[in-house]
This record gives structure tokens, C-alpha cells and sequence, in this order.
């Protein structure tokens, strides 16, 4: 674990209200998780912040001891995680990611 | 290569449950349905930490690609009458 990039992943989270980290681009997704949770942030909307982890070999080493979550993709919204694919999917699918992300000051 | 009977065992050795069903046969991809009385009163967030807990570095290293539902046994019931 290395702090130095916990704080710089915890200065990402601050600066973008959403944020995800990702395998690929929302363009070019290397994973179908990763495809899943840009395609329910693009659904909603939303402009958010994309992180390719593969292109960032500290941030794929250490993203999962910042919010104790073990897997790729991550989506935080003000800082928070909110989930993985599982998760985003089942918010958007009852709506809970819209009202979530209609309340969000946007990039 | 990972079965789904080692992930269930996985899963039901690090969580009490009442059910987990993993599907997938590939060695790849797995889906699982995980009911436990430990997800009364946490988010969806604290909900798969718990399961990942349960599989500790196996997620990421042998578990490549594991999607899940997880389920109160009360929110289980309600979604078998619904």
C-alpha cells in the first residue's frame, strides 16, 4: 500500500464529482464491467470522469485498499463509492443512480 | 481453474447464509445469489464488502469475474411473491 497514492486518488475523488475507475475508456472499455458501469453513468446523463487503470499501474496496484474494494470498475459520486457494475446497474435499473446523480453539481 | 462449488464454499465458509447460488461454468465468469441475515441494515456498498471479505484475495487473483445480487432472507421472500 502506498499512501502517496491513496492521497493522490482521494484528490481525484475530491476534484471531479464523478468519478470512474475503469479498465479501458468509456469509448474503448477493456472489460465488461467496466462497460456496464460507464453505459449506466452515460444512461443517467451524466458527464463524469473516467480513470483507465490500466494506463495508471500505482492507481490498478492500489485503488483497492482506498475504499476497501477488491475489483475494477469503482464509481464514486462526491467522494464517495458507490459501487461496482452490480451496484450501479441495480440503481439504475430502479432508478436510484438518476435521482442520485440529478442531485450532483456537475465536472 | 475455480469451480463454482469452490466460490460457494468460499462465500458460505467467511458469511452465514441461508443461500448462495453460483452459476457459471466457464471458470471465468461466475454470477452468485448470496441471502444472509448479515445484510439486514447495510448499504449495498457494506453488503458486497462483507462477501468480498468472505473471499478474501482469492477476488482479483483465481476469481477473475464474479457478479452478484445480495439479499435480506425478508428481501429474498419478497422478490420469490413477487
Amino acid at each position: 500500500m502506498d499512501q502517496n497514492v491513496l492521497d493522490r486518488i482521494k484528490q481525484i475523488v475530491t476534484e471531479h464529482p464523478v468519478v470512474l475507475f475503469m479498465k479501458g475508456t468509456p469509448q474503448f472499455p477493456q472489460c465488461g464491467f467496466s462497460n456496464v458501469a460507464a453505459q449506466a453513468l452515460n444512461a443517467c446523463g451524466t458527464k463524469f470522469f473516467a480513470v483507465n487503470v490500466l494506463m495508471d499501474p500505482e492507481i490498478f496496484e492500489n485503488l483497492k485498499y482506498y475504499a476497501n474494494w477488491p475489483t475494477f470498475p469503482q464509481i464514486y459520486i462526491n467522494g464517495e463509492l458507490i459501487g461496482g457494475a452490480d451496484i450501479a446497474k441495480e440503481m439504475y435499473e430502479k432508478g436510484e443512480l438518476q435521482q442520485l446523480l440529478a442531485g450532483v453539481k456537475q465536472d | 481453474m475455480i469451480t463454482k462449488e469452490e466460490i460457494k464454499g468460499y462465500i458460505e465458509g467467511g458469511l452465514s447464509s441461508e443461500l448462495v447460488d453460483v452459476s457459471g461454468d466457464d471458470g471465468q465468469h461466475f454470477e452468485a445469489v448470496i441471502v444472509s441475515a448479515e445484510f439486514a441494515g447495510k448499504s449495498r456498498v457494506q453488503r458486497h464488502q462483507l462477501v468480498y471479505k468472505a473471499l478474501g484475495s482469492k477476488m482479483g487473483n483465481e476469481i477473475h469475474a464474479l457478479s452478484f445480487k445480495t439479499l435480506t432472507p425478508e428481501e429474498w421472500r419478497k422478490q420469490a411473491g413477487a
